[in-house]
């Protein structure tokens, strides 16, 4: 089965997942973190929140991943040079997750301002006229209904998010796509590898619909839905 | 007891002086109804006094303790301790013109959210006591439904059912039917009225003129920013004496 490939494959298959799931986690905090700088009050944290959605909305993620990869690398020599440190190597690994993390919570950051302006301001205005403090009005009415708005949303660039996972194999990583055009490569048999690369991918991005299905029921309680 | 006073309210956003300085003064069991013209100030004089909207100059005291003010850097009055706002809060029980109700609990969590998390009941207590307040108003059998499956109706008298939960001092009306269909406004005024009848201290901005006359213990027209006239409701539905509130209930009675 799969000419010996088999073990090395699934190893990628588990390095992609683990990937996708590391940036998942920047990503969103990264998007809390941008959305919360976007809604607030100060100039000093709304510029640069705009500034980074801008900017890295607008790159293709392939470039974002070399200029984070290379460009990286140069910086960090430029810096150990001037400290007069060892040279240091940049792991592609931390560059991959960094990258597509730092890409996507541009999009969550959206995501999440959006959901946030979406819950009522009366019903955080109750939350302060019953004596709650700030961070209650925060985890108890603002952050369980935002999410009922973000899901769907997040769920979309989650989607995504997997697929540009394959990135990684251009800067150096061994996942799953990088061991299959390996393995085509060396059989003959490229359109067999690719075809498992399409099944791992298709399986990891529907049982994550799977997830987000429960979720966004989870979250909808008290929302009245047309009839079903 | 004074339960509430607010002594020379001053509000303005930029330019405009909404509350010229309004004062008043509720005793146990007083029904204040404030009355008057949409801008005359009187849902922004309601919202100062639990500090949804910050006044400018002014002095509140709650249930006998008054609300600690310091002037910021920037000139404006601020809350002097946020942890003492937030416990007289929870003396001032509101109820929102648009119920403001939270979406994602049924009715008996929108009940028991603040007894439990702010006042500190064990959800037990909690319970029992949002139960005994939503048969009260007449809505026990919707305990477990939300909101967004309710009438504008229902909702305000969960509403009103969150507000006694809390037990206050004062409970504070903010228009509470002018957002209800006509034909539901009059179950949110029986309960409001048998709130009253069992001396409960409240103060009502409404439009209800009829409300007005028959339950409060006192009425303040407010005009411009300024109370215009106060008085027992007799003496100011009957003999007014401004021109202006003339005008006022002439057009509100029709």
């Amino acid at each position: 089965m799969l000419h010996g490939y088999a073990a090395s494959l699934l190893d990628g298959a588990w390095l992609t997942f683990q990937v996708a799931v590391l940036s998942l986690v920047l990503a969103l905090t990264l998007g809390l973190a941008g959305a919360s700088a976007k809604l607030s009050k100060l100039r000093l944290l709304r510029a640069p929140a705009v500034a980074y959605t801008t900017i890295v909305r607008g790159i293709p993620d392939l470039v974002m991943m070399l200029l984070v990869f290379y460009g990286g690398q140069m910086l960090i020599n430029i810096a150990t040079d001037a400290l007069e440190w060892d040279y240091v190597d940049v792991n592609p690994f931390v560059a991959g997750v960094a990258t597509l993390g730092f890409i996507f919570g541009a999009y969550f950051t959206e995501t999440f301002r959006g959901a946030f302006l979406a819950v009522p301001a009366g019903q955080l205005e109750a939350g302060a006229a019953y004596g709650m403090s700030r961070w209650q009005i925060f985890s108890r009415i603002l952050f369980p209904q935002m999410l009922r708005h973000a899901l769907p949303g997040l769920g979309n660039n989650w989607q995504v998010m997997q697929k540009s996972t394959a990135l990684v194999s251009i800067i150096g990583l061994s996942d799953i796509t990088w061991l299959a055009d390996q393995a085509g490569r060396s059989t003959h048999q490229p359109f067999l590898f690719y075809a498992v690369v399409c099944a791992f991918y298709l399986a990891m991005t529907a049982l994550s619909s799977v997830v987000f299905n429960h979720l966004e029921r989870r979250y909808s309680v008290g929302v009245r839905r047309s009839a079903a | 007891m004074t339960q509430l006073t607010v002594e020379d309210l001053h509000k303005r956003y930029g330019d405009h002086e909404v509350l010229k300085g309004v004062s008043l003064s509720a005793e146990a069991g007083d029904v204040i109804t404030i009355i008057g013209s949409s801008g005359s100030g009187k849902s922004t004089f309601l919202r100062c006094i639990n500090f949804l909207e910050q006044p400018d100059a002014g002095r509140i005291h709650v249930a006998g303790e008054e609300i600690r003010l310091v002037r910021g850097g920037d000139g404006h009055l601020k809350v002097a301790d946020a942890k003492q706002l937030q416990r007289l809060r929870t003396r001032l029980a509101m109820v929102f013109q648009h119920f403001n109700l939270w979406a994602h609990m049924t009715v008996i969590e929108n009940v028991m959210e603040a007894p439990v998390h702010v006042l500190g009941l064990s959800k037990a207590e909690a319970r029992e006591r949002a139960e005994a307040y939503l048969d009260k108003v007449g809505i026990a059998k919707f305990r477990d439904a939300y909101p967004a499956h309710m009438s504008g109706g229902q909702q305000q008298r969960v509403a009103i059912a969150r507000a006694l939960a809390m037990e206050p001092a004062v409970l504070l009306f903010d228009e509470p039917t002018s957002a209800l269909d006509p034909e539901l406004v009059g179950e949110v005024l029986k309960v409001m009225r048998a709130l009253a009848e069992e001396g409960r201290t409240m103060v009502v901005v409404t439009h209800e003129m009829g409300f007005a006359r028959e339950v409060s213990s006192q009425v303040v027209f407010l005009h411009q920013g300024l109370a215009e006239e106060v008085g027992a409701p007799a003496a100011v539905f009957d003999q007014p004496r401004s021109e202006r509130l003339r005008q006022f209930l002439s057009g509100s009675l029709k």
